[in-house]
């Protein structure tokens, strides 16, 4: 070292010296460049800051201006926290007023409510809970309320928070309804009754009327001659007609009472074989099933009658040498889809409403008294079906009719 | 370059020929640093390129024997200010084969103006690797003297063959051998 000429130690000097310096200058320079980092750094920081505090905000909003009532309470029942519409239906300002929700439970509900508590628990939530609360300004409500579990994390549960709607006014129309459909089930039920006890009541008159007549042709046949033996024929049909008719009323009016109605399996083809055996039926008409007909669930009499009806509608308005009656049905999703075609007189479309409307007879035919139809359409609502017709005036008459597959 | 590359290098020039040597080459070379570095900061290439032919002329040995040494040298340095980059590796095969995707990576993002080599891999086995080397600073025996180190930081000896794909040396092909 000692050898090194003094010059070239100077150099080396200086070049350090400079070298010191320069290291600094950018030192400085870095230390000004992580200055302003940091400080763009906080800024950011801030921006995301107030941003968190911005979404709480529109949170809180979301949670005051919630309709429905917001209850947070810990696992003792202590309210923690209620949203506005849960202030105002409980009457309470949490947390300046402390609240336990045992203090809010009608007193008949308690073990119901103990036990949604349990489920709460063990199953971490529950639904559909109906029950009475006290409130502090309002008196008893009826509330609805699904609740959850609040866990801490994924494990440890920390409180519990649940949505109460007040259903006060909708139970109260709901049970203003119930009453109504009954009273109106009662009324129609009663109607039912009086109209069974009318025509009762106009059966035994008449049957005296029948016997009296017939004590006049007897007693007087001699008297009353060809015309008045006509006379008293005509009075004899007539009377007969008006028992159809009473008949026709006392099934219609005990159509109605559905509680009696059966839910049993009906065998169609057995129907209609039944229905062959009861209803006369004139050797020039033959019935004609053109498929193994369904089995279906309902009241056997009323279908029965269904079938009896349409079919002895048919008889009476064949007029062909050769009568044709023709059974079918079709499998739709929801229903069967029966067909009963006849090649009677047909059915001018402009009367294809009016015949289902009770009274409605169409041709003078002693034996339709404008009931059967009306019973037919009754029994397919019963079904929740729909009944219509297609007809050629003098060629023939189809009736379809759908029944719903099971009843529930 | 940055200036760590200068700072050591003039070191050990130094230490190996003395401050007068260390003088005169920075006197013969024109610099616009003046030959005045700090570590911290970064120098054209072109000086390092001046600082070598001069001291090559000046010592009569080559270039290339010169960056070997300091290849080796230079070892030393990044093993000590760099150990944790360093000791993530328990083989020297596995080192090396790391430059490219995971140890220049990292000095990029320490500083982002360095000029650093592409290190391709061709082919790699327990024991043997081949790589590309590729640099406009045909530092490739620099290379040579870092690896080298490499092996022997683990106690390890290898048979390292260079191949010179361009004549001026800008893309050279290493077939290294662990023994
Ligand atoms: C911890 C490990 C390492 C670190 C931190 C590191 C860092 C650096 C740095 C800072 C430079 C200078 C860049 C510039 O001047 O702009 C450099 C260059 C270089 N490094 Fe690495 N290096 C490491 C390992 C290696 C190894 C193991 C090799 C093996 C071949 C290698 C090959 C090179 C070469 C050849 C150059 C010269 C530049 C060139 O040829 O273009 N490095 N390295």
């Amino acid at each position: 070292m000692s050898s090194v000429n003094p010059e070239i130690l100077q150099r080396a000097l200086l070049r350090e010296k400079a070298a010191r310096k320069a290291a600094e200058r950018i030192l400085e320079d870095k230390s000004r460049e992580l200055y302003l980092l940091t400080q763009q750094l906080k800024e950011a920081n801030e921006k995301l800051q107030s941003g968190l505090t911005e979404k709480t905000t529109e949170l809180q909003g979301v949670f005051d201006n919630l309709v429905d009532a917001y209850v947070l309470m810990d696992l003792g029942g202590n309210i923690i926290k209620l949203n506005d519409s849960a202030k105002e239906l409980f009457g309470y300002d949490v947390p300046k007023e402390s609240i336990n929700v045992v203090k809010l439970i009608h007193k008949e509900e308690f073990n119901y409510a103990m036990s949604s508590f349990n489920e709460l628990i063990i199953k971490g939530s529950f639904s559909d809970y109906k029950a009475r609360v006290y409130t502090k300004n309002k008196g008893i409500r009826w509330v609805h309320i699904n609740a959850s579990i609040i866990r801490n994390g994924t494990t440890q549960p920390i409180g519990a928070q649940g949505i109460v709607k007040d259903i006060t006014d909708q139970r109260a129309i709901e049970e203003q309804n119930k009453k109504l459909l009954n009273d109106l089930a009662k009324s129609n039920e009663e109607l039912g009754e009086y109209a069974h006890v009318v025509s009762h009541d106009l059966k035994s008159p008449l049957r005296s009327i029948n016997a009296l007549v017939n004590w006049l042709r007897e007693d007087y046949k001699n008297v009353l001659g060809k015309s008045g033996l006509e006379n008293i024929s005509l009075i004899e049909l007539t009377l007969e007609k008006m028992e159809h008719l009473i008949n026709g009323i006392l099934n219609y009016s005990s159509l109605s009472n559905e509680v009696v109605l059966k839910n049993e399996d009906v065998d169609i083809n057995g129907t209609i074989k039944d229905i062959e055996n009861t209803i006369f039926i004139p050797s020039h008409i033959k019935i004609y099933v053109l498929q193994t007909l369904p089995i279906i669930k309902g009241d056997k009499t009323r279908l029965q009658q269904l079938f009896q009806n349409i079919i002895t509608n048919a008889v009476s308005y064949i007029d062909k040498e050769k009568g044709r009656i023709e059974i079918s049905f079709k499998e739709k999703e929801t229903h069967y889809v029966f067909q009963i075609m006849d090649n009677g007189v047909g059915i001018e479309e402009e009367y294809f409403g009016k015949i289902f409307k009770i009274f409605q007879s169409l041709g003078n035919n002693k034996n339709s008294t404008g009931i059967g139809l009306s019973i037919v359409k009754k029994i397919v609502e019963i079904y929740k079906g729909e009944i219509w017709l297609e007809s050629q005036p003098k060629v023939g008459t189809s009736f379809f009719f759908s029944l719903k597959k099971v009843i529930l | 370059m940055k200036g760590i590359v200068f700072t050591e290098f003039l070191e050990l020039v130094e230490s190996k020929f003395g401050l007068e040597t260390v003088d005169t080459i920075i006197n013969d070379s024109d610099l616009s640093s003046k030959g005045i570095y700090t570590a911290i900061g970064t120098y054209d290439f072109a000086e390092m390129l001046s600082l070598l032919t001069h001291l090559s002329t000046h010592t009569n040995i080559s270039i290339d024997d010169l960056l070997l040494v300091y290849g080796e040298h230079f070892f030393d340095v990044l093993a000590a200010s760099y150990p944790q980059l360093i000791d993530k590796y328990e083989d020297p095969i596995e080192l090396l084969s790391s430059i490219e995707n995971h140890i220049h990576v990292e000095v990029r993002k320490i500083y982002p103006e360095a000029e650093l080599p592409t290190f391709e891999i061709i082919s790699k086995s327990k024991t043997s690797l081949i790589m590309m080397y590729k640099s406009s600073r045909a530092m490739y025996n620099f290379g040579l003297g870092l690896m080298n180190k490499t092996f022997s930081h683990y106690n390890a000896k290898a048979t390292i063959l260079l191949d010179k794909i361009k004549e001026d040396g800008t893309e050279v092909k290493f077939s290294i051998t662990k023994n």
